[in-house]
């Protein structure tokens, strides 16, 4: 397992006290797994996506990702519609251990309320809950 | 109570991710993980410490009679097919029961002499069954000795094993020459006979197994705790040109899983052992109410009134259930049972229906398996390979199939002269 300083972190994007990480580009926010999950949960072998159209609400499953060690699910960053999903992630979902943030992301989302994005937490908020969880 | 095995060291400055297993400090996976671990063992060699399990001496006039009485696997008739009696230098798997017929633990005898023999059990139950076997000895000149934390092993199991091990003997061809699957070689202890039979180069006497936890070809390297380091990094340094890979204990739970191997406390357990994929290793069964021997439980399985059936089953991908909240389901939503082992063979896949190992010769062009879950299931009503059920976790539901076998092609069986 990383080291708290090893994690890549990115400065863009905003993350959930359940480590997925969103990002806004215009009125899209784009969602994946963060590096701790996925280094926490190891290789994973397996992802169930939801299909675009469906709904679900801040904090509502949305998918779920399966590791040899176990079964995760994956909460929405922010309420909305799903709009695209990674399909890549169907014959590769190890792309998620290799590029969370890239290639591996889960989902892309029209929000409800774009608001809702200043709620979850900066690089410097995660750093120190990782910190005083660790 | 936290212990280390003499490798925790290597394991901890290598990128091991430490966890606690029994009493043990283990590695889950390396820096490599899961995936290529499970994979290299199939494929090149998987390196594994083994050192958490325990060994129990049983020696003296009688030691074979004690066994016999204690363990389930008739020694007077279990090598081979015409079923010969156990001799020195084979070891046979069996488990030994209390008296109601549940397991205490399984274990591998081995035969170092007819009043010699070693069993080797699981992490933490090396005092348990020295202590039952000691209280069922009849003859007071039988000695037990608990071997727990006295001795370090190393597994190296896959297709490149026997190469990387013959780099590393100091006599590899008399080493090699007729160790069929389940026969052994040396003696870890120096004043020991045997222990004359295998050296490695620099004079490190092992006592050396072809079995394994994996299915895959392979060896068990017994070796006293203050060599056992010294083993692992040259098994090390002459695997790294044939692709040789530490692994973790998760690794090593997804390959047994595909070999259809029991994890002792969770596939075989409290429940009596009966009516599972290992019923090799009880006596053959003459008629209905007779085994071919007396043994200790075995009143208590002729007796069985509701019985349940642990049956191997594989999934349709890599999606799995806890073992603690799933349950299994028949095809009207009738909950027929739970779950006890449920892990992804990496290896395996489904095509046209039949699964196939990245190993198999015949296998699709350009397979690229992305995993079968699979494991153990544990049901009140008997099923028949084919079945199809569901194995449910909330809203979660997961169709598998109940098979005879998991993964195909395994080559623990194969012959050694074909790996060298």
């Amino acid at each position: 397992m990383k080291e708290i300083n090893e994690l890549n972190l990115p400065d863009d994007v905003r993350y959930t006290k359940d480590h997925e990480w969103a990002k806004v580009t215009g009125d899209v926010v784009k969602a994946g797994l963060d590096d701790y999950a996925q280094d926490q949960l190891s290789d994973i072998v397996f992802v169930e996506l939801p299909e675009p159209g469906d709904t679900f609400g801040k904090g509502e499953v949305f998918a779920t990702v399966e590791s040899v060690k176990a079964v995760s699910e994956c909460y929405m960053p922010v309420g909305g519609e799903i709009i695209a999903v990674n399909s890549k992630l169907e014959d590769d979902p190890g792309l998620i251990n290799t590029r969370p943030y890239e290639d591996g992301w889960l989902v892309e989302i029209k929000p409800d309320d774009l608001t809702e994005m200043d709620d979850l937490m900066d690089k410097a908020t995660v750093l120190k809950v990782l910190e005083g969880n660790g | 109570m936290s212990k280390k095995t003499p490798l925790f060291k290597w394991h901890a400055g290598h990128g091991g991710n430490i966890v606690s297993f029994g009493d043990y400090q283990m590695p889950l996976w390396y820096e490599a993980g899961v995936k290529k671990e499970h994979l290299s063992a199939i494929t090149s060699a998987g390196l594994f410490d083994t050192s958490h399990m325990a060994a129990v001496i049983v020696k003296g006039t009688g030691s074979f009679e004690l066994l016999q009485r204690c363990f389930t696997r008739d020694l007077n008739a279990c090598i081979g097919k015409e079923k010969s009696p156990i001799v020195s230098g084979r070891c046979v798997y069996g488990a030994f029961l209390n008296e109601n017929g549940g397991v205490i633990d399984d274990a591998i005898i081995y035969q170092i002499t007819p009043d010699e023999y070693i069993a080797v059990v699981n992490a933490g139950m090396g005092n348990v069954v020295a202590g039952h076997l000691d209280a069922h000895k009849e003859d007071a000149s039988i000695t037990i000795t608990d071997l727990t934390d006295k001795l370090g092993k190393i597994d190296i199991q896959g297709p490149m094993s026997p190469k990387i091990l013959s780099k590393i003997l100091n006599n590899p061809e008399t080493v090699f020459d007729n160790i069929a699957y389940f026969s052994f070689k040396g003696h870890f202890d120096s004043t020991s006979l045997q222990s004359q039979q295998v050296k490695l180069l620099d004079g490190t006497p092992v006592l050396l197994s072809r079995s394994g936890y994996t299915g895959e070809i392979g060896f068990e390297i017994f070796v006293l705790p203050e060599s056992t380091l010294k083993v692992w990094e040259m098994l090390m340094d002459a695997g790294e040109a044939f692709g040789i890979t530490p692994c973790g204990l998760a690794s090593r739970d997804s390959l047994r899983s595909g070999a259809v191997l029991p994890l002792s406390h969770q596939d075989i357990g409290e429940w009596p052992y009966l009516n599972h994929p290992w019923e090799f290793a009880l006596p053959q069964r003459d008629q209905e109410n007779s085994f071919s021997k007396n043994f200790l439980g075995m009143d208590a399985l002729l007796k069985i009134e509701s019985p349940v059936f642990t049956l191997p089953f594989v999934g349709n991908d890599p999606r799995k259930v806890s073992t603690e909240h799933a349950v299994v389901m028949d095809d009207k939503g009738n909950k027929i049972g739970t779950i006890l082992t449920c892990t992804t063979d990496m290896a395996i896949g489904k095509h046209n229906g039949r699964i196939y190992s990245i190993a198999s010769p015949d296998k699709p062009e350009g397979f690229t398996p992305r995993g079968l879950s699979c494991g153990f299931l544990k049901t009140t009503i008997a099923l028949n390979s084919g079945q199809s059920v569901v194995l449910k976790e909330g809203k979660r539901t997961i169709p598998v199939t109940i098979v005879s076998d998991i993964r195909p092609d395994r080559t623990a069986r194969k012959k050694l002269n074909d790996f060298i």
